[in-house]
């Protein structure tokens, strides 16, 4: 009988020290700043059981039923404190807020739970050897979650899960409670009754723990995520709403599966449509394997080379069956060859001719990826192309970003390049550039493969018509010494964003 | 007083608040110290078997004496040799290489010649890095050049704007006027021999010429310092106002440079080794240059070399013990050097922090860092060399050699690791390797009075048939002066040999 109930002394304290930790692990992941976030978390947390254990001395009556009601509302504010902290930044402002408010809260009602415990048990014991045993497993407890905590409890159930668990600890105790001191307690089949329901609770709880811990991710992208990982290179996010799926690399969206097609269509047709005798074909980025979609349409093409940087990308878009759906299993088509590596230093390293070359990179929100969109980038991409062959770049937005746009145009023409501007617009992006290179003159095509959704033999020379909003603005050519167009860039996007 | 709950808890508690720092690998490189002292000790060395004749000797492999056989080379005069003390030529701008990256050991860079500066456009030119009348951009260093981190974080550039008063930046306006104003007189030349007048500069400090113009905003003056250290290995008080200005004067910026490569100047310096391998010697120490009637006699451990004509390449201060009846070289300073080439095989937070090609601290006594992978085409970079600068300027040169010979390899470890925590603070963790390079005479140093002082001038004269073609005879150690001062001499020596 002793025994049992120190046990459940032990198991308190346990539960009492997981929800601090727990409220400090997240406060200090979702807000950084760790030594902050404990510190203060551990004050509040220690000046509330400090409330706690002033407010047991105006409880007087039905000793046991009040401590079994305050462990049913400690099991179920701690057992969902991690899934309410979640959702708190994931859908409100007020993070800050409910975050010491849960644990100002929690702390009260442990403060509660020892004094109160020491009280129903005085009769029992002597006081000397119950202070003794009581706080004994107090700080028992305190060790035993302290160390289940780093070790087992994250990497294993994680934080949404080790806060359920340890509700249904307390709501264990409580009911425990109800047989221990029946004689004590004077309504303990409606204290039962409530334990039950809290216990289902926490159950239903535990069933949906995955959705609640993936819906801070959700928050940010909107949608529900069903694919997210981190790279060497990137953190890739796939998100689905219905029929949209939409691929996020460094939280920028790259495509929408609604309208990807208008992109994918204008970055390929207009060039490759024009080079009927074409059969080598090179993509620099575009690891989702859509530009490739598009370029399998021609027949004549034998060869495509695709070069990526990120292995995890093409893997992705290669086996995954929701995007190699949407690729059409471009990736897997014997005429692609996928090769993984930077896509710069492949071009430097490699003598190869091609008749067509995409070059599909993310916008040049770094001086790394600014690389890949200056004179020195062209000219040598240029030695790659066979005689009479076409280069296209997809050159970020004329309308938000007109001069990143004009500065992408010059440099592709600093490089020795003709240059055939045109832009499209995309729903998801708003309007969207690019630029043709060559160094013969080009014409649009007269002929446009049949059955595209978007692109037409009618409607493909009203790309190249650039509206008054638009329309060429004199911007410096971006060089590897000298790269305007990351400045550009971010002033431009910035102006957007403000 | 220390509590006894302090005295105890403190280390405990940091002890298992950090990571364990990994363990550091590396050691001194290329020590040229024991050769050197032997000499300065005149110590006994073999007399060599075998006897030579060879018209011209160059001695020393550095810029100077790379330059010198590039031009007799180019002139069509191929019987000479040049013969280096260490196993690898470059001096100044050796280079080094691991698995990641190319690296420097010491120059590192080139200031894009200007017009006027016809042996340097030519030399790049035929190394293909000037064409048709550009330069090759894969060489002019990618954006973003400089940064200095200052008052908690990372500004572009390294001239101090970031908490720039208005009075300092008045004070920036009116330094960079002044020093327009000397840029017009055109005394302020690469190379300087080709302007350089008696100036009452240079027998001011840099330092008292700031105080005497009214100059003292704290970022300016810590920036003409910074440059004085960095070209001369000096504080700006015991730099010549002369080439203080200099620094600044010489040039205009046209274009955004400079040119520069993974392995800094090693990358010139590889090509012309590469060009004039059948000439070179690499590991031959020269212990005597005596003359003999006309001819001159060039010893080395393992042949004697009869010669018409010599080419001092190797610094002037060594001439002076071994050279035959050379006079002293006691106004030549130079100060020592330390540089440092840290493998890192992870790349320091914080995250998305893009290092810029030269990283510099303001208010540390060393110099900085340059990244050897900057100048690489590669858009993700997951492992990268650094090379440290560090110039002891605020010794005496005599003092820091001691002190460079005193401590040991860890010493210098930890000192340059403190110094790069105070910006990255994970660094123990991305450091897998570091190799250190101690050079006793690094840099000529331009001591007030130096450069227009009559040892100086005595130097310059010629001496017969031995020409005297190291960079320090321009009073600092840049990569124009040597290859000035090398070509001269060759000029000279071809003369002497009927085939100018």
């Amino acid at each position: 009988m002793s025994i049992a109930l120190f046990l459940s002394v032990f198991l308190i304290a346990a539960c009492g020290l997981i929800y601090e930790l727990i409220a400090g692990t997240l406060a200090s992941y979702l807000l950084g700043d760790t030594v902050f976030q404990f510190s203060t978390i551990i004050g509040c947390y220690l000046f509330a059981m400090g409330i706690g254990s002033y407010l047991s001395r105006f409880l007087h009556r039905g000793l046991v039923a009040r401590f079994v009601s305050i462990e049913l509302m400690v099991g179920v504010i701690g057992g969902f404190s991690s899934s309410m902290l979640f959702l708190a930044f994931a859908y409100t402002e007020a993070f800050r807020l409910v975050l010491y408010a849960v644990v100002i809260l929690v702390g009260t009602l442990v403060g509660l739970e020892i004094p109160l415990l020491m009280r129903i048990l005085k009769e029992r014991f002597q006081f000397r050897e119950l202070v003794s045993h009581v706080l004994t497993f107090d700080y028992l407890g305190a060790l035993g979650a302290s160390l289940l905590f780093p070790i087992l409890l994250v990497p294993k159930l994680g934080l949404v899960r080790s806060a359920l668990v340890f509700g249904i600890f307390n709501v264990g105790v409580a009911l425990w409670s109800t047989y221990l001191f029946r004689e004590q307690i004077g309504r303990s089949h409606v204290l039962r009754a409530g334990s039950f329901v809290i216990l289902a609770l926490l159950g239903i709880g535990l069933v949906f723990a995955d959705r609640i811990s993936s819906a801070a991710d959700n928050s940010l992208y909107a949608d529900e995520v069903i694919f997210s990982r981190n790279t060497p290179y990137q953190r890739i996010v796939l998100t689905k709403w219905k029929d949209d799926l939409r691929l996020f690399l460094n939280s920028h969206l790259q495509f929408s599966s609604r309208d990807e097609y208008r992109y994918h269509e204008a970055l390929v047709h207009p060039g490759l449509a024009a080079l009927p005798g074409a059969h080598r074909v090179l993509v620099l980025g575009g690891g989702d394997g859509l530009a490739v979609r598009e370029i399998l349409k021609y027949p004549s093409v034998q060869n495509i080379t695709l070069v990526d940087l990120d292995p995890e990308m093409t893997r992705l878009f290669s086996t995954h069956p929701v995007m190699s759906a949407l690729n059409q299993h471009s990736l897997s088509n014997p005429r692609v060859h996928v090769i993984n590596t930077d896509a710069f230093r492949w071009l430097d390293t490699n003598t190869e001719q091609y008749d067509f070359i995409v070059a599909d990179f993310p916008d040049p929100t770094s001086y790394a990826l600014g690389k890949l969109f200056t004179t020195t980038f062209y000219r040598l991409a240029a030695k790659h192309l066979a005689s009479g062959g076409l280069i296209v770049v997809q050159s970020t937005s004329p309308l938000f970003a007109r001069q990143s746009y004009w500065c992408i145009v010059e440099s592709v023409r600093q490089a020795g390049l003709r240059v055939y501007p045109y832009h499209v617009y995309v729903p998801s992006f708003g309007e969207w550039g690019y630029v043709i290179g060559s160094f013969a003159p080009y014409e649009p095509p007269r002929q446009i493969p049949s059955g595209l959704r978007f692109l037409s033999t009618a409607n493909v020379g009203e790309l190249f018509v650039f509206p008054v909003d638009m329309q060429p603005v004199p911007a410096e050519p971006n060089r590897l010494n000298d790269q305007v167009l990351v400045r550009y860039y971010e002033q431009e996007w910035k102006d957007v964003a403000h | 007083m220390l509590s006894r709950r302090e005295f105890f808890g403190a280390p405990a508690l940091i002890g298992l608040w950090r990571k364990t720092d990994r363990e550091i690998t590396g050691a001194f490189v290329n020590d040229s110290f024991p050769v050197g002292h032997r000499l300065r000790d005149r110590a006994a060395f073999h007399v060599p078997a075998q006897k030579l004749r060879v018209p011209i000797v160059i001695v020393g492999g550095g810029m100077a004496g790379l330059n010198a056989a590039w031009r007799l080379d180019k002139r069509g005069f191929h019987d000479f040799v040049i013969l280096e003390m260490e196993r690898q030529a470059g001096g100044n701008s050796r280079w080094g290489e691991n698995e990641i990256s190319k690296f420097p050991w010491a120059a590192h860079y080139v200031p894009v010649p200007a017009k006027g500066e016809s042996l340097g456009r030519e030399l790049f030119e035929e190394l293909g890095v000037f064409r048709d009348g550009k330069w090759d951009e894969r060489a002019l260093c990618f954006d973003p050049q400089e940064r200095l981190f200052i008052n908690g974080h990372w500004q572009e550039g390294i001239e101090p704007e970031d908490g720039a008063s208005q009075r300092d930046r008045a004070q920036y306006r009116r330094f960079m006027e002044k020093i327009g104003e000397f840029r017009a007189t055109g005394q302020f030349t690469v190379p300087m021999e080709r302007g350089a007048r008696l100036s009452p500069l240079d027998r001011m400090s840099m330092a008292d010429w700031l105080a005497q113009q009214g100059f003292d905003s704290a970022p300016l003056r810590w920036y003409v310092n910074y440059a004085c250290r960095d070209d001369y290995g000096a504080l700006a008080k015991d730099t010549s106002a002369w080439a203080g200005v200099q620094y600044f004067a010489s040039r205009e910026p046209q274009e955004k440079g400079p040119l520069t490569w993974p392995e800094g100047n090693g990358w010139i310096a590889a090509r012309l080794i590469e060009k004039l391998k059948p000439y070179l010697r690499p590991g031959t120490a020269v212990y005597r240059v005596a003359r003999s009637g006309n001819r001159i006699r060039v010893l080395t451990e393992q042949t004697e070399y009869i010669a018409d004509a010599v080419i001092w390449a190797a610094p002037t201060f060594l001439a002076s013990y071994i050279v035959e009846g050379a006079p002293h070289a006691d106004g030549f300073q130079y100060s020592p050097w330390l540089t440092a080439n840290l493998t890192l095989d992870r790349i320091p937070g914080p995250k998305n922090d893009e290092p810029a090609w030269d990283n510099v601290i303001y208010d540390s006594p060393t110099l900085g860092y340059v990244n050897a992978t900057h100048m690489g085409l590669a858009t993700h970079i997951d492992r990268t060399v650094w090379t440290f600068y560090w110039s002891l300027a605020e010794h005496t040169p005599r003092d820091a050699r001691r002190l460079l010979l005193a401590q040991d390899w860890n010493y210098w470890k930890e000192a340059i690791l403190n110094d790069l925590a105070r910006v990255h603070p994970d660094i123990r963790q991305c450091v897998a390797h570091m190799d250190i390079m101690r050079i006793g005479h690094a840099m000529a140093r331009p001591s007030p009075g130096f450069l227009f002082s009559e040892e100086r001038a005595r130097w310059l004269k010629p001496a017969g048939n031995i020409f005297f073609a190291n960079s320090d005879l321009s009073g600092f150690s840049i990569f124009e002066e040597a290859q000035y001062r090398g070509v001269e001499a060759a000029q000279r020596a071809l003369l002497l040999e009927g085939r100018a």
